[in-house]
Parts: C-alpha cells; sequence; structure tokens
C-alpha cells in the first residue's frame, strides 16, 4: 500500500538542452491506478522510468510511501514493472520467470510455487507454466509479465504501454482484465500509454503530458469536460474537439456568419482580447435543417461521412470559408453525402474558450 | 531494434497458434532453369576439393594419368604414407594452438565485449576503433620485429609464441563480433533483472549467457578457422617441434609431381577440421569477417 | 555522470584483452619504425647501426619493389573485383528457392573453408599442371593442351586461385545483403508493374551497394596481406614477377637477412594501408550506424 508523490522531478539528458521531463508533480493516491498519456516524446515513459529507478531524477524527488528514493537501487523500492515487450527470460520457462523476482528476494522454495500456482491461476497460465516464453502467444506473454509482476506484491505496479503490442481485441480484452485485476489488489499502479481511449478507460485520474510538462492531472471526466488547455482538449476524445480561433464581436465571437454568444463569466475572463481559440466536441453542434435563417446557423459543405452505426461523424468545410474544417457528430442513419451542404448550430453552454497564444482556458 | 525483432516473433508464435502452415512458394518454370545453374556452378566450384579427396584415395599410379581416372580401386595408403612422413605431431601442434588460442580469445574477449556493449565504458568508440585498426595493420610489417623478439627470449619453434600470436590476431575479430551479439539482448530484459534484484553476474549467468551462447559459439568456430588456417607466422616462427599441418604441407612444394596422391591425402587431412567448422558456422562466417557488420 | 570507482568497475573486463592486444600487435610496429632507421642484416652480427634514412632511399629506388607493389595492387584490387562480381552471379542464384538451395550453398562456401595452403598445392599441381592437371584436361577440347599455367601467367594463377577462394565469402556477404531488403519493397515494385531488371536496378542494386563496398573492402584488407598462395604456388617467381609486397618483404628477411631494409619497406606498407584503411573504417562505421549503441 503506497502513496507516490513526484515533487518538481526533473530529468535533464543533457545539460543546458529541454529537459526530457520538466518539474513534474503529482500524487497518486494509495490504490489508484494513474495513468501517464502523452504523444511520443512528451516524457510519460521518462517519468515512469525515473519512478523504477531506471533513469536518474536530475532535479526534485520522487517519493514512494514518503521515502525519497532518488538514490534508492531500483530492486530496493518495492515495485514491479510490465515492460512494452514484457521482457521476458527467454532461457527460463513461465514458472520460473515468474518465480525469478522471489528468488532473488530470498523467497523460501515452497512460498515461491505456491506464490506462482495462484497468480496463475488468477491469469489463466497453470497450463503453461513449463513453457518457454517463445512457445507462447502475444497475449500470454502478456498475461506472464504481468504475473511476474503480481507475484511480487509489491508497494507500485509500473506498466510501460503494456498493451501496445496485442492485436485489437486482445487490447480490449486485457485492458479490462489489468483494471478489475488492479482493482481487486488495490495496488497503486502507474501505467503509461499514449492511446487517451486506455487512458480514459483505465484510469482513476489521467495525467497528460505533452513536452516534457504536465498539462493536467484529473479525473477521466473532469479531462474530457474541462481540459485545462488547448493541447488537453485536442487530445482527448475522439474524433478530436474542433478547435476555431475566431474574432470577437460585441457580445461573444463569430462564426461562419453567425454570432456566439458568450456568458457573462467568459466574457469577463476573456477581457480585452479580440481573438479566442473557440473549443466545441463533435457532438455539441445540433444539425439544423438547411433552410434555416442564414443568421441563426453555420452553412457547411461535407466532405466525408463516417458511418459507425449507432452514430456518424461528418467532416465537413464552411461554405463562406473552405479553409475552416469542423467534425460534427449526427445520428446513426444519416442521409448526407459528399458535396451535400449541411447547417450547425454549436450548443452554447457546451463551449470551450481557450487563450490564443498560451491555449489556456479562460472560462 | 529489439522491438521489430521481439514483434515479428510474437506475429510468428501467433501464427503457429492459429495452426497456420506457411504457403509453400511454387517453383515457377525459370526456377527450375536457375536451381540448375546453380547446382551446376556450385559442382564446379566443389569439383577442385572433391577432386582432391577423390585423389586421396588412389595410387599415385592412378593419380597420375593423363586423362583423370574417376573409377579406381580405393585405397587408404596414401594416408598410411601421410602418417608415416610424420604428419602426427603437426596435427597435434595445429590441435594446440587452434584450441587453447580460442580458449583464450574467449576468456579474454567476452568481458572485453560486454564492457563495450551491456555495460559500456567510456570512449568505447576509441576502443573499437582501436580493436579494428589492428585488423588493418599489415603482419607482414610486424613479422621482422617478432622475429628477432621471439628469437632473443628463445621462443622460437614453440607452440607457445603461436597461441599467443593467434589469440592476438583473432582477439579483435571476436571482441567485435561478440559485441554484436551482446547488444542484441534487449534493454528491456536487463532493467527487468534490476528491478527483480538479480546482482550482475546473475544476471549475467542466468540471463544473458544462455542468449548469446550460440552466438559465442559460432565465434570460437570464426577463430578455430583462422587459427587452423594461418600460415605466415607459423612458416616464419616454426620448425620442426612446433610447426603446425600448414607448415607440413610445405614438404610438398619441392618434390612436386611426385606424390600427388599422398599430397591430396595430406591437404584433405589439414583442409578437413575447418571445413567442418565452418560448415557448421556458415551462417556467422560473414558476420565474423565483417566484424559483426552484416547480420 | 559514471563516478571513478564506476568506471574502474566498468573498465576492468575490458583492460586484460586491451593491454594483451596493445602489447602483442602495437610493440611490434614501434620496433619495426625502430628497425627501419638501422642498418642491421642478421647474418653479419654486430652490424646494426643508425642510418637515419638510407633504408628508405634504397626502397623507392629499388625497381623490385615497385614491381612488386603494382603487383599487389593487381593481385588485390583485381581478385577483389573479380570476386565481387561473380559473388554477386552466385548471391542472386542462391536468393531463389530451387531444390537442394542449402546443398548448394554448402557446396560453393567450401572452397573459402578450405586451408590456403591446401588449396595453394592443390591449384599449383592437380589443378594447374601443364600435362596432367584437370585444368588443361578441361580446355583441351579447345586446343589449351599444353599452357604452363604457373610460368607463362604467374600473376594470373595466384589470382585464379584467390578468386576461387574468395568468392564464396563475397557471395555470402552479397546473399545476406540480398536477404535483409524487405519483401514489402519488392512487393511493391511488383505491383507497380515494374520489370525484373527494373527491380534491380532501380531497388536492389541501391540496397547491395552498401554490401558491395563492404565486400571490396574486407576483401582488400585481408587480400593485401595475402602470403601463403604466393609462397606455395610461384614463391613469387619468375623473377618477381607474381611476388607481393607480404612475400617480398619476407624474401628480404628471411632469406636476405636484411633487418633494417624489411621494415622500412614494412613502414611503407602500413602507411598505404593506414591510407586505405581511413577509407575502410569510415565505410565500416557507417555501416554500423544502426547501432545506437556506439
Amino acid at each position: 500500500m503506497a502513496e507516490v508523490v513526484f515533487d518538481q522531478a526533473s530529468r535533464i539528458y543533457t545539460p543546458g538542452a529541454k529537459p526530457a521531463v520538466d518539474k513534474l508533480s503529482l500524487t497518486v493516491a494509495d490504490g489508484d491506478l494513474v495513468v501517464l498519456v502523452g504523444p511520443s516524446g512528451s516524457g510519460k515513459s521518462t517519468a515512469l522510468r525515473m519512478l523504477a529507478g531506471l533513469e536518474p531524477i536530475d532535479a526534485g524527488s520522487v517519493r514512494i510511501n514518503g521515502r525519497d528514493v532518488v538514490d534508492v537501487q531500483p530492486k530496493d523500492r518495492d515495485i514491479a514493472m510490465v515492460f512494452q515487450n514484457y521482457a521476458l527470460y527467454p532461457s527460463k520457462t513461465v514458472a520460473e520467470n515468474m518465480a525469478f523476482p522471489l528468488k532473488m528476494r530470498g523467497v523460501e522454495k515452497e512460498e515461491r510455487a505456491k506464490r506462482v500456482r495462484e497468480a496463475a491461476d488468477m491469469l489463466g497460465l497453470t497450463e503453461y507454466l513449463d513453457r518457454k516464453p517463445k512457445a507462447l502467444s502475444g497475449g500470454q506473454r502478456q498475461r506472464v509479465a504481468m504475473g511476474r509482476a503480481i507475484v511480487r506484491e509489491p508497494q507500485v505496479f509500473l506498466m510501460d504501454e503494456p498493451l501496445s503490442n496485442l492485436d485489437a481485441k486482445m487490447r480490449v480484452q486485457t485492458r479490462a482484465q489489468i483494471a478489475e485485476m488492479q482493482n481487486r489488489l488495490a495496488v497503486s499502479t502507474v501505467y503509461v500509454t499514449h492511446d487517451q481511449v486506455e487512458a480514459m478507460t483505465m484510469g482513476d485520474k489521467v495525467a497528460v503530458l505533452a513536452d516534457g510538462k504536465l498539462q493536467q492531472y484529473a479525473t477521466p471526466p473532469e479531462l474530457y469536460d474541462r481540459p485545462a488547455n488547448a493541447f488537453v482538449a485536442g487530445f482527448i476524445g475522439s474524433p478530436a474537439m474542433n478547435l476555431l480561433e475566431l474574432p470577437r464581436s460585441s457580445s461573444g465571437v463569430t462564426l461562419g456568419g453567425i454570432e456566439i454568444p458568450l456568458t457573462r463569466e467568459v466574457t469577463n475572463a476573456v477581457g480585452s482580447r479580440d481573438k479566442l481559440t473557440i473549443g466545441i466536441r463533435p457532438e455539441d453542434w445540433v444539425l439544423e435543417s438547411t433552410d434555416a435563417d442564414a443568421g441563426s446557423v453555420v452553412k457547411a459543405v461535407v466532405d466525408v461521412v463516417e458511418e459507425l452505426g449507432s452514430e456518424s461523424y461528418l467532416y465537413a468545410h464552411l461554405a463562406e470559408d473552405t479553409a475552416t474544417k469542423i467534425v460534427v457528430r449526427g445520428p446513426g442513419r444519416v442521409k448526407v453525402r459528399f458535396g451535400d451542404p449541411i447547417a450547425v448550430r454549436p450548443t452554447a453552454e457546451a463551449l470551450h474558450v481557450f487563450d490564443v497564444e498560451s491555449g489556456e482556458r479562460l472560462d | 531494434m529489439a522491438v521489430t525483432t521481439d514483434t515479428a516473433s510474437d506475429e510468428r508464435t501467433t501464427a503457429t497458434d492459429e495452426a497456420q502452415v506457411p504457403r509453400k512458394q511454387r517453383t515457377s518454370g525459370a526456377n527450375v532453369w536457375f536451381g540448375v545453374i546453380a547446382w551446376i556452378v556450385g559442382i564446379a566450384f566443389f569439383f577442385p576439393v572433391f577432386w582432391m579427396v577423390l585423389t586421396s584415395f588412389k595410387t599415385e599410379a592412378d593419380a597420375y594419368t593423363t586423362t583423370p581416372k574417376i573409377i579406381f580401386e580405393p585405397t587408404l595408403e596414401q594416408y598410411e604414407g601421410v602418417f608415416a612422413a610424420g604428419i602426427g605431431p603437426y596435427l597435434a601442434n595445429s590441435v594446440a594452438a587452434t584450441v587453447i588460442s580460442t580458449i583464450l580469445v574467449l576468456l579474454l574477449g567476452v568481458p572485453a565485449a560486454f564492457a563495450l556493449s551491456l555495460r559500456p565504458v567510456q570512449k568505447t568508440t576509441d576502443v573499437l576503433f582501436f580493436f579494428i585498426s589492428t585488423k588493418m595493420l599489415p603482419v607482414v610489417a610486424a613479422i621482422v620485429p617478432i622475429y628477432v623478439v621471439v628469437n632473443q627470449i628463445g621462443m622460437l619453434d614453440n607452440i607457445w609464441t603461436l597461441i599467443i600470436l593467434y589469440t592476438g590476431m583473432n582477439l579483435p575479430i571476436a571482441v567485435w563480433m561478440m559485441r554484436s551479439f551482446f547488444l542484441e539482448v534487449p534493454g528491456e530484459l536487463l532493467e527487468q533483472a534490476s528491478i527483480d534484484g538479480a546482482p550482475l553476474w546473475r544476471t549475467l549467468r542466468e540471463i544473458v549467457l544462455p542468449i548469446i551462447s550460440p552466438g559465442i559459439f559460432a565465434t570460437a568456430l570464426i577463430c578455430v578457422i583462422f587459427a587452423w588456417n594461418e600460415f605466415f607466422f607459423a612458416v616464419n616462427l616454426t620448425a620442426a617441434n612446433a610447426g603446425t599441418v600448414p607448415v607440413f604441407l610445405v614438404g610438398f612444394i619441392t618434390s612436386e609431381g611426385l606424390y600427388w596422391a599422398q599430397l591430396s591425402a595430406a591437404a584433405t587431412l589439414a583442409a578437413l577440421p575447418v571445413v567442418l567448422a565452418g560448415w557448421v558456422a556458415q551462417n556467422k562466417l560473414v558476420q565474423g569477417l565483417s566484424f559483426g557488420a552484416v547480420k | 555522470m559514471i563516478d571513478r570507482a564506476e568506471g574502474w568497475r566498468r573498465r576492468a573486463p575490458l583492460l586484460p584483452a586491451l593491454v594483451f592486444t596493445i602489447i602483442v600487435t602495437q610493440i611490434p610496429f614501434l620496433l619495426t619504425l625502430f628497425y627501419s632507421v638501422q642498418s642491421w642484416n642478421l647474418v653479419r652480427p654486430g652490424s646494426q647501426s643508425f642510418v637515419w634514412f638510407a633504408n628508405y632511399v634504397d626502397v623507392f629506388t629499388d625497381s623490385q619493389f615497385r614491381q612488386v607493389a603494382i603487383n599487389t595492387i593487381v593481385m588485390t584490387l583485381g581478385s577483389v573485383l573479380i570476386a565481387v562480381v561473380l559473388g554477386l552471379l552466385l548471391a542472386l542464384l542462391l536468393n531463389r528457392q530451387f531444390v537442394g538451395r542449402g546443398v548448394v550453398r554448402t557446396l560453393l562456401i567450401t572452397p573459402f573453408l578450405i586451408t590456403p595452403v591446401a588449396a595453394a598445392l592443390l591449384w599449383r599441381t592437380v589443378l594447374l599442371d601443364p600435362t596432367l592437371g584437370l585444368v588443361n584436361f578441361v580446355l583441351s577440347p579447345f586446343g589449351a593442351s599444353g599452357t604452363e599455367w604457373i610460368s607463362q601467367f604467374p600473376l594470373a594463377s595466384v589470382m585464379a586461385a584467390l578468386v576461387w577462394q574468395w568468392t564464396p565469402f563475397m557471395m555470402l556477404l552479397l546473399l545476406a545483403g540480398l536477404q535483409s531488403q524487405p519483401s514489402d519493397q519488392l512487393e511493391a515494385a511488383r505491383v507497380d508493374g515494374a520489370s525484373a531488371w527494373s527491380v534491380f536496378r532501380e531497388l536492389t542494386l541501391p540496397h547491395l551497394r552498401r554490401f558491395i563496398e563492404l565486400g571490396v573492402v574486407l576483401g582488400t584488407i585481408y587480400l593485401v596481406n595475402t602470403f601463403d598462395t604466393v609462397y606455395m604456388m610461384t614463391q613469387g617467381g619468375p623473377g618477381v614477377a607474381s611476388a607481393n609486397l607480404p612475400f617480398y618483404i619476407y624474401q628480404r628477411a628471411f632469406l636476405g637477412f636484411d633487418i633494417g631494409q624489411s621494415a622500412a619497406m614494412g613502414v611503407v606498407v602500413v602507411i598505404i594501408t593506414l591510407i586505405a584503411a581511413s577509407f575502410a573504417l569510415r565505410l565500416l562505421f557507417r555501416s554500423f550506424s544502426v547501432e545506437e549503441g556506439i
């Protein structure tokens, strides 16, 4: 049982250059599963490896259960890690792989066998215990790696893109399995992924990183509903939020010839800026009749229609400004086709307002 | 690199799991002809070797004919003759020089390759550069002082002289080659072992060595081939006591034309061990000779 | 980053090999340098004296040395280039599917494995003998019988043996190159409608370029040191017609016992080799760029 704290932790590969992880501060509450998510090069794996002790912490500190681990060897941090490529020892059988960390810690032979058996049961690996990793499928290898972490009964699980080598179906299955197991064992877990769906579905809390900096640390619904900046807004959600740079009008902003009003608080927060980045999620458009009054709707022309069965996404460009593209969620059976005109109206309450320069949320 | 290898093997396992038999490539008409040509060329290249072995089972009379004889009564008398002429001690010297120098190469080379790969020293590139550059300096430029020094310390015609020189000759190749095998060990495995709390020597013995042992074996075979075939040092620094098999063969150039069958028997004995070693190591030959540049 | 103690811990496994290699390979070269400015003949004890660059002057005024240097270049580059071309053809053949491919490959590499001394002996007698050799027997329908290959074409004879031994190596190297070419590229080209010849010229050959360069460089490094084949087949003769530098230096040192002179030649060879090797090393390191380890 442990709380993990990153306190202004930094990793600087070359002095003077941009840090790989820049003053990261966040707390993983005991028993939580926290996902570090971000595009490649965002520093999420580096942050995890700092926690594991595989990368030095150049500034700040990392604490596990209140103990500063900056100078502590990986083996003494009481953690277990699942690697992207599973890192199974090829010369050892499944059982030997899972028992190895226990053996290194001087756990008695019977106790080792018992714990390996239990973990194998839980993961459905019992019949494979005598096989070598080479003779396993990708999903089985992944489970062995999980098993090796579980038998340790560590303070913290670290997982570095553990699902990225599985096919789509296995990934969804294993995702649920990991979440379920983590709930059951209630071991604090730090999980790295580049896949925002994984982050949203698995994390108790999600930390979005970009360029080595923490962008936002929040629960998945918060992240979705109130992204802290334009980067998070664009990163979380699929298809991505429409981010449009729009000029101010007297009481709001102008889009495609219509005025979108802003609430009083927003207007106050915006101050004297004459341009704003407005975020509108695809589902926050209302499809209107194309006959509607020109002043009340935005006219657009459809480029692509993606029909997903239960819903559809219309990719379109504005009729009067062809360079501006928007994505609109529509019903499952939509009639429009390529080249058709549509008319849409954003839901005023669902707007996200960001500063054009800094990308910071204003409301 | 490690990532792609792993994914590839993943896919392979998945494929076998689903019991997919790889489709057999259809041999098209053109390929049949290419196959025939390849067989003809292969046999042509191999023919002198075949002829050498064949001749070694002939009598001198059968060997020495204007129309080459393919059908004859095989005899072992040439091999008996070669041993009577005293190839035995030369063979023993060759075995000693080859085996001991190869063991020394591995004892010195495995740790060095480790220090240049998994836990690299500073200036790794410079050290590697140094090792490889020693292979580019012509031995002929070193033979004079080697001869003088060996002569002065009374080590001429001593098998240990050859052992030391062969170790020095093969060590750079072995270091480069084994380094390339060490680098193929995925870094994740070592990190996992460090998290698991395995001490370094244990990680090496239990995890790294099993992975690279085929590579070490191939390296050893290549060292065996080079040491066995070496001639320059052997002919200049040894004589009757420490001479190796190639030195024994020199005796045949003076008695030209008279003993083809016996010469063939001696040449076959000289070539046989390395031909076998080379056949076993053929997949790694190029890697060794290109200092690990080509896998 | 790495502290001193850790630095030495890391260096410790390397040091024995490094020290050994320096002693065995570097000290002789330093001595060569030292001897090359001495006049010293082994058969005249006490003749050792310091003569500055007299030996070098002798080397460059020695017309035989020039002949031998030219021989070395012809022998090395000629054999390497022929072996590369033949090796490429064989590699292309072996890159196809056919029955018994593994066996053919094994047959083809055998000449490379044969002890060079034994191979040279074989060529000198069983293959190239003017009256009873296999080569003249095979060529006799074409009226070539009785050709005295070794004495009439000594350099070419030596080169034939070298090409026979080294073509397999080039084949293996280029075959590795061919097999490292991603098959999706070739499939893409086929889908794009490229003919076999244009696939070869536009895709395969550029891909093989690195391997061909590597073959030339490695072949040169190994073959410039050729000694056994010359020694066994021709003894450099007639005259110095088939002598290369290693053999000539050997003759000077061990038949002429002229230590100073042969050391000076050795230094010249080293300098020439160093120039060639610097190209070679650059090429090799470029080949290693795939390894992030460096």
